[in-house]
């Protein structure tokens, strides 16, 4: 049996971390090692704009370390992940071939929305996740710059939001008037609720919430101590808040020396003390989860997965379509047509698979791009392109990239405004994502095309390719003419791109 | 809460340095032993000896600086630094004085009645010995002495720390104004403190100290002068070494300083001549800077460690116990495969008993082990030539990751350690030196291989060093074991001690001195608990030192709660037992043998769900604030069983055993109608017993062809 050594390397706004796994095919994933460095990389990042040569001298050091380590168990292969506070910062590019140079290791600065997936992925690998968002959860993962709150119903995703409100994001804010304040606490408390109040009204109303679910710094210690936890280790909110309210009330120190904390002085320790707390009332949860599991976890699992040798009992498609059909609601754009055009679309699709070259997940985002292509006219019915194009870059849907989204928004907007040649593109995407999007909007248009009048004229729409033609076949028993005639205006944007000709065979029933 | 205040009265404790002070009295005790070997003897008074000199090295210097510094809090029983030098200078005095007449009264005559004789005093040499003693000073120790006069142009020279040197007063011949002059000369320490001189008896043997060699021929050395009278002295220096490390840049560097400036430490012991001439007595103190009450006379030869080489003459056997021979370890035959015998289970070592090899071996065969990944140890008082640094080096060079983490605050060692700690950097090993403000005391080997499933860890834990020398002498206990638990603890051990963030928990491992102190707080709390419950509740424990106040303040409470507490405690012990409501339930006993007691043990009833405990630390302050240390589980029953039996024989020893008693006094048990034991002799017997039978070779031999290379 294969074991592949594996190690995962995170570079976070106050911590690089390292976990060396073992992944064997058909078995727990083990950890074998784990060394965290604390490195305020943060600090700088979100106070200056720029990392400072010190910090980037010093994680240079650490990394160069890391790489020894994994050296030292050989592993096989690696992933090494940077927060967004390197996308950020004016001198990113430089520090990471400064890492490159110096130590080897090939960073991929992660966006926020992978990131969180990323942890999100560590999360599902737990049996335990996938009871409690069948019965309503909320996942907050806490980071250093932000934070990132999904909505589970049911088993799915409904809507993750992203608020940039994270520990150090908050000591940051906060760093002038702390000296001014008796209250620290309070200042603190006001800050975040004013985020939290907006989530809230908007989402939480009339959910049921079982389980919140909280990731981040400092959560594993401060759960440490409790030894009675349900089968499941979730414990009750009220005995969590209980503890959470009696450490409010103390100083950093204090709450340093319960924690065991090295840093006895650490700033960070009251915001994430007031954060959790006030993300646990406000939540309204019977339980709180904390999982205990890192981005590292995540990364593992990610690269496991994508080589085909772990398998996730979550499906994590369908918490993109699940919340992408709650973003098409939210923005009253869900409707029959909305139905009919992911039909078509998806059956078009998988007829033609041998002609398109494209897999699973461009299937995927096909079908996000059908069930949003029209919430832009919840805004302008004139401008909806463009409308639908800015709701849907400014939406997270758990799972997707940042890349991915820009696909979806494009074949969105696309799917009705002219495309435009690559060239005026390329700083969106790169150029096969490019032709991915000229594919999807190909194959969007017509489907689109072919509902018309939104009144759902064919039924069982059936899709397959003969020789150079794709032959629809449409039963219908209503008049199709408008349908027919719109139709014809979009075949040749769909021979372009496929050189393959669409044709609609219809069958008339009485 | 207030009744917890009550524990920590003052009179319910002892003072650690007096308490030291019985405990070198106890070592004293063995040296004054009848049913002892002469040699044996001997051997005591001079670790006596040497542990006095470290004593008032570490010890009393630190007390005089907190004089010095007008440190007026006082300590645990409730005394000031002054108040416990003075009692210090009491006892110390005691102590001397019984060493001497120990040394005179005693061992002298015996050694004379078996036909060995130390002369002290060059006078008594026959003329023929004094022949041979002239001309082994003319070719010897001549060349090699600088004799130092003080004058207006010279100055008192710098007395080397515990050297021993020959102050004489002289006179200028033709000199008429009859001014005296003062002159000193160090004995050489390059040369044997005893010379075996021809004997005047038939099959005798007769020693000389080279001071009176010295002495005796010092006119040699001032020719031009009178020598109006010598006499030998010596000195002790200040030298705790503490260095302010939040300022050091390179803790490496600072150490080799300091060791320089070691020497040049305020002098705070005198040692001279019981009949010493008044004149150059008055003059040593002066231009020593010393005080009366710190100057020591003496009723025989100074510094009295040239014992220990007696102890190791040629011939004399009889006079020794026979030498014992480590035995090996059941579960280990020696040039087998180390880790398949570890993957079988827990294996426990009890040292000197068994061999030590078996831990040299781990780290040997890991050198070379195709499959070992990594090998890493912390390091702390290492013999020189250490076979496991030669194997770590060669680790090292076969591109295995090798980490060492060598402590450099190691007490006296320091240079030693420098030395070798570059020769490990050379090799390629990943050297760490210790970490700022904390020693690492810990005793820890993590060998990582990689199997057929995957990474397997073998641990090594202890109690005692890495140092195959002392492993002889002594007792210690250690565990190799490949639980993935404590293998996973062991590694953020090591992370941890690189300077990684600590672990978010821990599996079995307990690490001072973050959690120790609290984990012991916790353990007891719950025998007390056990207790209130009407259960029963016991704590047995040894070690070294006990001097911990909150330790000793939970086991009054403990006792006070009824649980039943056995403690061996061998040195400083700061526990009262007998007091009324507070400690009656509290036994303490103090084993001075043959071998040095070091193990530590840590036993706890726990309402019959009984946890066992081993580690690097004692129940002292600096064990559980100051060092890295590993307290770690003993959990396979058998090994428990092991451990249990350890404990218990200790326990029951009524030979070696000095039982402490309500007064503060350690009294010998009264032996009469009991059966005999004698702890560390049943562990050498058993750990022979134990040894599996040898197969007969001849029968059992078969020649295997050999197969095919493809």
């Amino acid at each position: 049996m294969k074991i592949t050594t594996f190690a995962a390397i995170y570079i976070g706004s106050y911590e690089v971390s390292m976990k060396v796994f073992e992944i064997r095919p058909g078995r727990k994933i083990r950890q074998v090692d784990y060394v965290r460095s604390r490195l305020e990389l943060g600090l700088d990042a979100y106070s200056k704009g720029v990392i400072g040569y010190e910090l980037v001298e010093d994680l240079c050091q650490v990394l160069k370390e890391f790489r020894s380590i994994m050296d030292g168990y050989k592993v096989d292969t690696y992933k090494a992940y940077a927060g967004n506070m390197l996308r950020t910062v004016s001198n990113g590019l430089f520090i990471l071939e400064q890492i490159r140079i110096r130590t080897k290791l090939e960073v991929t600065v992660a966006s926020n929305s992978e990131l969180r997936f990323l942890s999100y992925e560590s999360m599902a690998a737990s049996p335990a996740f996938e009871k409690m968002i069948g019965q309503g959860a909320v996942v907050v993962e806490v980071g250093g710059g932000s934070m990132q709150i999904t909505l589970f119903r049911k088993g799915t995703a409904v809507t993750t939001q992203h608020i940039e409100l994270g520990i150090m994001r908050i000591w940051e804010k906060l760093s002038k008037i702390r000296n001014m304040v008796s209250h620290y606490e309070t200042q603190i408390q006001e800050l975040i609720d004013k985020e939290l109040e907006i989530f809230k009204r908007l989402y939480l109303e009339g959910q049921d919430i079982k389980y919140v679910i909280l990731m981040g710094d400092y959560i594993g210690e401060m759960v440490k101590g409790f030894s009675k936890k349900q089968g499941d280790g979730a414990i009750e909110s009220e005995r969590f808040l209980k503890l959470l309210n009696k450490w409010h009330k103390k100083s950093p120190k204090d709450i340093a020396v319960e924690l065991n904390l090295v840093n006895e002085n650490d700033p960070l320790i009251l915001p994430s003390v007031v954060l959790y707390k006030r993300l646990t009332e406000e939540m309204n949860a019977d339980f709180v989860w904390v999982p205990g599991v890192s981005i590292d976890d995540g990364i593992v699992c990610d690269y496991a997965q994508k080589n085909h040798m772990i398998r996730f009992l979550h499906d994590f498609d369908q918490d993109i379509l699940a919340a992408s059909k709650n973003l098409a609601e939210r923005y009253q754009s869900y409707s029959g047509h909305t139905d009919s055009v992911l039909s078509t679309s998806t059956a078009i699709f998988d007829a033609m698979k041998k002609v398109h070259g494209m897999d699973k997940r461009e299937r995927l985002l096909l079908q996000v791009a059908a069930i949003l292509h029209d919430c832009g006219r919840y805004v302008s019915l004139t401008n909806q392109f463009v409308c639908s194009y800015q709701i849907i870059m400014a939406s997270e849907i758990i799972g997707m990239t940042d890349l991915e989204r820009e696909i979806v928004a494009s074949t969105v907007k696309y799917n009705s405004l002219p495309r435009p040649p690559y060239e005026s593109l390329r700083d969106k995407m790169d150029k096969d994502s490019y032709v991915v999007v000229s594919k999807l909007t190909a194959i969007l248009k017509i489907a689109n095309a072919m509902d018309r009048s939104h009144k759902q004229k064919f039924e069982n729409i059936k899709a397959s390719l003969r020789g150079k033609e794709l032959i629809i076949t449409i039963e219908t028993k209503e008049n199709t003419v408008l349908e027919k005639g719109l139709f014809s205006a979009y075949v040749e944007a769909f021979e372009e791109v496929f050189s393959i000709m669409p044709k609609i065979k219809e069958k008339r029933v009485f | 809460m207030e009744k917890e205040k009550d524990f920590l009265k003052p009179e319910y404790y002892e003072n650690r340095e007096l308490s030291w002070l019985k405990f070198n009295q106890r070592v004293l005790n063995e040296a004054r032993d009848k049913s002892i070997p002469l040699l044996e003897r001997l051997k005591f008074v001079s670790i006596t000896s040497s542990n006095l000199d470290e004593f008032f090295m570490v010890r009393v210097a630190s007390l005089k600086d907190m004089v010095h510094a007008g440190y007026k809090k006082t300590d645990i029983a409730g005394m000031t630094a002054q108040e416990q030098l003075e009692a210090i200078n009491k006892d110390t005095r005691a102590l001397v004085e019984l060493q001497y007449s120990t040394y005179n009264r005693s061992l002298l005559p015996l050694l004379h009645n078996h036909g060995i004789e130390i002369i002290d005093v060059h006078e008594d040499l026959t003329p023929q010995q004094a022949e041979y003693v002239d001309h082994y000073f003319q070719e010897n120790v001549y060349p090699v002495l600088t004799p130092m006069a003080v004058d207006a142009s010279r100055p008192f020279p710098l007395i080397r720390n515990k050297s021993l040197n020959i102050a004489a007063l002289l006179m200028k011949k033709e000199d008429k104004k009859e001014e005296i002059e003062f002159a000193t000369v160090q004995v050489p320490s390059v040369l044997p403190r005893i010379v075996q001189i021809p004997s005047g008896t038939e099959g005798g043997r007769t020693f000389l100290l080279l001071e009176q060699i010295i002495e005796r021929n010092i006119q040699q050395l001032f020719l031009n002068y009178n020598v109006l009278c010598a006499y030998p002295y010596r000195i002790m220096r200040n030298a705790d070494l503490s260095i302010d490390e939040d300022e050091a840049e390179d803790l490496l560097q600072e150490i080799q300083k300091q060791l320089k400036k070691r020497q040049w430490g305020e002098v705070i012991r005198l040692e001279v001549e019981e009949k010493v001439d008044s004149r150059l007595l008055s003059i040593l103190k002066q231009d020593l800077h010393i005080a009366q009450e710190d100057i020591y006379k003496i009723g025989g030869p100074i510094d009295l460690t040239f014992l220990m080489k007696m102890y190791g003459m040629e011939g004399g056997d009889e006079l020794r116990y026979a030498p014992y021979k480590p035995q090996q370890v059941p579960q280990i035959t020696p040039g087998e495969d180390i880790f398949a015998a570890i993957r079988k289970g827990d294996i426990l070592l009890h040292h000197p008993y068994q061999t030590f090899d078996p831990v040299v071996d781990f780290i040997r065969q890991a050198a070379k082990d195709p499959d070992v990944l990594a090998i890493k140890q912390t390091l702390y008082r290492v013999s020189g030539n250490s076979p496991i640094i030669a194997s770590l080096a060669q680790a090292a060079e076969n591109g295995k990751q090798v980490s060492v983490l060598v402590e450099l605050k190691a007490r006296f060692d320091e240079e030693n350690n420098i030395v070798w700690a570059q020769k490990l950097e050379k090799a390629g090993c990943h050297v760490i030196y210790g970490l700022v403000g904390l020693k690492t005391h810990s005793k820890i080997a993590l060998v990582v291989r990689r199997e057929e499933d995957g990474i397997r860890r073998y641990v090594h834990l202890g109690t005692g060093n890495y140092n195959d020398s002392t492993a002889k002498l002594y007792t210690d206990l250690g565990m190799f074991t490949c639980s993935e638990a404590i293998g996973e603890d062991a590694t953020a051990v090591f992370n941890m001690l690189s300077g990684y963030s600590e672990p978010l928990t821990w599996n079995k491992l307990v690490v001072a001195p973050i959690w120790l102190r609290k984990r012991f707080l916790k353990l007891i709390k719950r025998e007390i608990k056990h207790a209130q419950e009407g259960k029963e509740a016991f704590i047995k424990a040894k070690m070294n030192s006990l001097c911990d106040r909150d330790i000793i303040a939970a086991l009054y409470e403990a006792s006070k709660a009824g649980v039943k507490i056995d403690l061996v405690v061998r040195g400083i012990c700061c526990l009262k037992t007998g007091i009324a409501g507070v400690s009656e339930n509290i036994t303490v006993c103090s084993i001075v043998g043959n071998f040095l007691e070091h193990s530590r043990i840590f036993w706890f009833h726990n309402d019959g769900q009984e946890e066992i405990y081993m580690g690097s630390a004692d129940w002292m302050p600096r064990n559980l604030d100051r060092r890295v240390e590993i307290m770690f589980p003993v959990e396979d029953e058998v090994l428990m069983d092991q451990v249990r039996h350890v404990m218990e024989t200790q326990l029951a020893d009524n030979t070696k055993a000095n039982i402490l008693q309500p007064g503060g006094r350690y009294e010998k048990i009264d032996k009469r109608g009991k059966r005999l034991v004698n702890s560390q002799e049943q562990f050498c017997e058993e750990a022979k017993a134990a040894v599996p039978k040898k197969a007969n070779v001849y029968q059992e031999r078969v020649f295997i062809p050999a197969e095919p290379v493809n």
